[in-house]
């Protein structure tokens, strides 16, 4: 009769360190991601909302990533506006980029994290902005 | 006898007119009104000639024409000739046994009558036939009335001579009656009175006693020579007034078979009256209109023997004349043929050439006579078409047919019915209806059965119509703004308003409108087939703006929007959010539209205005 090996594995902790290594890799994944998003503790902007009745958002700030698409206007005064394209649904925004942010070189093709507010006359208006 | 034709004219027409002449239905002929008239009708109608009327019928044959009684007829247009000739061109030749008797007899009469040939015998020969031929119907008892009057005459001749040898008998009685004279006279002397002083009383007392005596021996002789020279003047003027008497009726006799164109009995007449009055007087002792009236007609004197000669001319001239119409007859020249006819039948309508002319014959001049007629009367109501039917018929038959007057005269009334139809017409466009109505009338006058002239009526009143109705129809589509329908049937609308300058500025303007959306439909169309629904229909949209109530454009403008509906959509979004002051939804709305199509202008216009709105200071 042969002669059964006999090793002592106890479940238990087979199960922690299962659940530690589970942890560590949730935990590596949730610190990468937060790095990515700047203002991630600010409400990402519903386009669709924007696009059916601006005026229910104002006052509203919201972040939005985008690839600037083009430039609209420049005013000495309020700054530049500028068209981005939306990630999500392809969508085209109106940005305003007021002069604070003028030391900022923004050309076409760039992408950003805008920290937009909805401003009296529905317009997005750049309250921060970081490169992508 | 250059002047003989007229003369044979006029004394056929004579007839015709004492027979049944009364003023003339039919209107003188044109030509004829303008024709002279002869210089011996005037003289009569100054004379104021009682002679057939008031004055003598004269034809004139450059006009062929008849004046009579102040008017004139054509000869070849008158009634009454017409119905005269046609009856006679449809009646069938005399040439029966018993015309052919009849004709003989005369021919007999007129051989044993020939001066050359003719004794007392062939003379009482001639006499006998007579009655035989006046016993014939055609002869009209002619004959009679002739033998009547030779026997007349015969009578008094023979009372002539009974006279003559009385006057002897009275001529040796007076000379007798004037020997007893003067044997009286000469046996009576008063010489050997008493105491032979004449001086004294008793010398006186007896010379008259002597005197006294042979008064009384002379009465009944110087009675009976009166007597006698009274009976001797009395049986001349009987002579002369007898004989007189006879050749005034036998000459008036044979001048009334002249007139009525018995030209036969007229030779007959004249031969026995220069048989009997064989004294060399062949003075015409008729009126003064009647000699005249020969006279100044034939140029020659007006006797017994130049009625003969002109009758013997008429004759020979009516035989060739039949001769002429025969051989013209053959030549297919009927025209020439039926004047001749005419012509002769004037003249000579008794006489054996013409009676016994083939009814055949006849019937090619009456065909054409009948056109003629036909012709002239289409030519009278101004039947133009007709006339101009008639004369290229007429030029079938008869190869001589001058068609240059009817033609003229066909021709003429069209052309100047065609020119008032033009100006009708004219007038007509303009609106101008007084013009209209006059050159329709003047139109209608010259040639009243034109069929140019119903059709042309129609035509301006269904014109009329059509422009009335045009208009109120251009109002209604107005009204509706319905440009397209004006402009599809612009070119009815441009004619209608042509005479309403308000109308028509207000055509030009629609006009010029709806060639501003005809050039973006077909401007959209050419773009569509490039494959750009989007620009076609931005191209479109542009005019629909302007012109929204077109439904052509509609209808492009619906379809490309079909093919465009998500940029359309976009664009309307954007459009409709800033109307409601949402500037940042509206040109996020725009933006996505331009996105959709970068060359859309309307996407562009909507982006700057709204930039402009939120930033006015922007570049």
């Amino acid at each position: 009769m042969a002669r059964r090996s006999r090793k002592n594995h106890n479940p238990t902790w087979i199960a922690v360190t299962c659940g530690l290594i589970a942890a560590g890799f949730l935990g590596a994944f949730f610190l990468f991601q937060g790095s990515n998003e700047p203002y991630r503790t600010v409400a990402k902007l519903d386009v669709q909302a924007f696009l059916d009745n601006a005026n229910s958002l104002r006052g509203n700030v919201y972040r939005v990533q985008g690839e600037v698409v083009n430039a609209l206007a420049w005013s000495p005064t309020e700054g530049r506006l500028i068209a981005i394209g939306t990630e999500d649904g392809g969508e085209v925004l109106p940005v305003l980029v007021p002069t604070t942010f003028n030391h900022i070189n923004i050309q076409k093709g760039q992408r950003f994290d805008f920290k937009l507010e909805v401003d009296e006359k529905g317009l997005l208006k750049t309250l921060e902005l970081t490169k992508a | 006898m250059k002047s003989l034709p007229p003369l044979l004219c006029l004394i056929g027409l004579s007839t015709l007119s004492a027979q049944q002449l009364s003023p003339a239905p039919s209107q003188p002929a044109a030509p004829a009104q303008s024709a002279p008239a002869p210089a011996g009708n005037n003289a009569s109608t100054a004379g104021q000639s009682n002679f057939l009327g008031k004055d003598v019928p004269l034809f004139d044959p450059g006009s062929e024409t008849i004046t009579f009684d102040g008017r004139t007829w054509n000869v070849n247009n008158n009634r009454l000739f017409q119905a005269r000739f046609e009856k006679f061109l449809n009646a069938p030749e005399q040439d029966s046994l018993e015309d052919k008797e009849y004709n003989a007899i005369l021919k007999d009469i007129l051989d044993k009558l020939n001066p050359a040939q003719i004794k007392p015998s062939s003379l009482d020969e001639a006499f006998k036939l007579l009655p035989k031929a006046s016993g014939y119907e055609m002869d009209a008892q002619l004959c009679d009335s002739i033998a009547s009057q030779v026997h007349s005459s015969w009578m008094a001749v023979r009372a002539r001579d009974r006279l003559a040898s009385a006057n002897r008998a009275l001529e040796e009685e007076q000379k007798s009656l004037q020997w007893n004279a003067r044997m009286e006279a000469g046996e009576s002397t008063l010489s050997g009175a008493p105491g032979g002083d004449r001086s004294t009383p008793a010398s006186q007392e007896w010379r008259k006693q002597k005197q006294l005596q042979r008064d009384v021996r002379m009465l009944p002789i110087t009675t009976r020579l009166a007597e006698v020279k009274a009976l001797q003047k009395a049986n001349q003027l009987k002579q002369e007034v007898s004989e007189l008497q006879a050749r005034i009726q036998f000459q008036a006799l044979i001048w009334q078979h002249f007139v009525q164109r018995r030209f036969q009995h007229v030779l007959i007449g004249t031969r026995f009256y220069r048989a009997i009055f064989n004294d060399g007087d062949g003075q015409l002792k008729l009126g003064d209109d009647a000699k005249n009236f020969f006279a100044k007609t034939s140029g020659l004197p007006p006797t017994v023997g130049t009625l003969d000669s002109v009758a013997s001319e008429i004759i020979r001239d009516v035989r060739e004349g039949v001769r002429a119409f025969t051989y013209l007859v053959e030549k297919a020249e009927l025209e020439s043929a039926t004047k001749r006819l005419a012509e002769t039948f004037i003249v000579g309508e008794y006489l054996p050439e013409i009676r016994t002319l083939e009814r055949e014959e006849k019937r090619k001049a009456l065909a054409f006579s009948q056109k003629a007629n036909q012709l002239i009367s289409a030519l009278d109501v101004k039947d133009y078409s007709l006339a101009e039917k008639i004369v290229d018929e007429l030029h079938v038959t008869a190869k001589d047919f001058d068609s240059s007057k009817p033609m003229a005269a066909v021709q003429t009334a069209k052309t100047v019915a065609a020119m008032h139809l033009a100006k009708a017409r004219n007038a007509a466009v303009s609106g101008d209806h007084a013009t209209l109505e006059t050159e329709l009338r003047a139109a209608t006058e010259i040639w009243p059965r034109n069929p140019a002239l119903a059709e042309v009526s129609g035509m301006i009143a269904k014109q009329a119509n059509v422009q009335q109705r045009a208009l109120v129809d251009f109002d209604q589509l107005v009204s509706q703004k319905n440009h397209r329908q004006i402009y599809d049937d612009r070119v009815r609308f441009i004619a209608a308003t042509a005479m309403h300058p308000e109308k028509g500025k207000e055509l030009q303007s629609i006009l010029e409108n709806m060639a501003v959306v005809e050039g973006a439909i077909i401007r959209a169309q050419e773009i569509e087939k490039r494959g750009d629904s989007i620009g076609a229909w931005e191209s479109a949209e542009r005019v629909y703006s302007q012109f929204p109530d077109d439904n052509k454009l509609n209808q492009v403008r619906a379809t490309l929007t079909t093919q465009a509906a998500d940029f359309v959509r976009a664009l309307r979004k954007a459009e409709e959010l800033e109307k409601k002051n949402q500037p940042g939804s509206s040109l996020a709305w725009y933006l996505k539209a331009q996105q959709q199509y970068p060359p859309s202008e309307f996407a562009r216009e909507g982006i700057e205005r709204i930039i402009h709105e939120l930033l006015p200071d922007a570049s």
